[in-house]
């Protein structure tokens, strides 16, 4: 297929595409408080080869991450927001703890498997 | 406008609901995912399974009927392809995704948690600001993602991290659990380490659209292939056997 020329030119309407952003972005005013949002300050600049890799590309998603990790709880704090929940609050989390003991177990058979073969 | 000694911080200025559902024929995995999604976004409202197969606008009714400005409709088709439609209900624009490396919460067995209903912290890359259809994607992901202050369901701590990386003109997602560290921390050492939760996958744009389901056309990715041009390949033509029309 690659003889054949592309049927025509892919749409990629610069004008239309920013005046949507335009028609719906939130006041350019609006405080880190109401969105959270952090952009990192560097593009992730991966080369396919390391695109391809996982440990390096899961390595640029966590420096990413981490970067605004620290700049919005470091925001969070000067606003008085907590972050960290107390110990002696308990509520409902994302994983169900018989979820988390199955990873537990599964992450402690693993290691006594790995002591077992040495 | 946010006064910081009395904790006051200002009138609400994002509102944002987002409608969760899926097509009939989903699988399991994509199911599960659809719950992920629903058990990190405070601000969703799931609903049962959409009939109809083409006339998808019809979904903007059923994001007004349960108070939604924004929708995430998962879409599968051959029983294994995954798309995935955001939306700015009802005028627009919405996206079109082909879904790449699903892996869910449950499949990862990763140890990170979080507490359900947090607000995340909302991570983008700057290869969001260098392309007009990366920033209204960048914007679209804002507003659907980034939890509002005044959900009523959420927790009062934030303790996750919501990553959306470009690689490849595709969109990588992740989520991360925020681990503080118990002072003391060696100079130079982060006070932060991050723990990761789930899902993952991996966002292929197929179309972006002026309206929501509907509309023209802005931009459309010239590197997208269906998985169908994938697994049946259309013939080439050998030479000779082309029909000439003679005149």
């Amino acid at each position: 297929t690659s003889q054949r020329a592309p049927r025509r030119v892919p749409i990629n309407s610069t004008a239309a595409l920013t005046a949507r952003l335009a028609s719906i972005r939130l006041p350019p005013t609006i405080s880190f408080i109401e969105t959270l949002a952090l952009t990192h300050p560097t593009p992730l600049d991966l080369a396919p080869e390391a695109a391809s890799d996982d440990l390096r590309r899961e390595l640029a998603f966590y420096d990413q991450a981490l970067h605004a990790a620290v700049k919005g709880l470091e925001q969070l704090r000067q606003l008085g927001v907590p972050t960290t929940r107390p110990v002696d609050y308990f509520a409902e989390m994302v994983k169900a703890d018989a979820h988390m003991l199955k990873v537990k177990q599964r992450i402690a058979e693993e290691t006594t498997n790995i002591k077992k073969s040495e | 406008q946010v006064d910081r000694a009395s904790g006051d911080l200002g009138k609400p200025q994002n509102k944002q609901r987002v409608l969760l559902l899926s097509s009939r024929g989903i699988t399991y995995r994509y199911r599960h995912l659809l719950n992920d999604l629903h058990a990190l976004l405070p601000h969703s409202k799931k609903e049962s399974k959409f009939e109809q197969k083409t006339e998808l606008y019809a979904l903007n009714e059923v994001a007004e009927l349960a108070n939604c400005n924004n929708a995430i409709f998962l879409e599968c088709r051959r029983h294994t392809d995954l798309y995935l439609w955001m939306a700015k209900t009802p005028n627009g624009p919405s996206v079109k995704f082909f879904v790449q490396n699903v892996h869910t919460m449950d499949e990862l067995r990763l140890t990170g948690n979080c507490l359900k209903g947090s607000r995340p912290i909302v991570s983008f890359d700057k290869n969001f600001d260098s392309a007009p259809h990366l920033s209204l994607l960048k914007e679209m992901f804002t507003q659907i993602f980034a939890t509002p202050r005044t959900s009523r369901k959420i927790k009062p701590f934030v303790d996750h991290v919501l990553n959306f990386s470009v690689v490849d003109n595709k969109i990588w997602f992740r989520n991360y659990q925020v681990v503080e560290k118990a002072p003391p921390i060696a100079p130079g050492q982060e006070p932060i380490s991050l723990v990761e939760i789930g899902p993952r996958f991996v966002l292929d744009i197929v179309r972006i659209f002026d309206g929501s389901f509907c509309g023209a056309t802005l931009y459309e990715n010239p590197t997208f292939v269906t998985p169908a041009q994938v697994s049946f390949p259309r013939q080439t033509p050998q030479p000779g056997t082309d029909k000439v029309d003679h005149p």
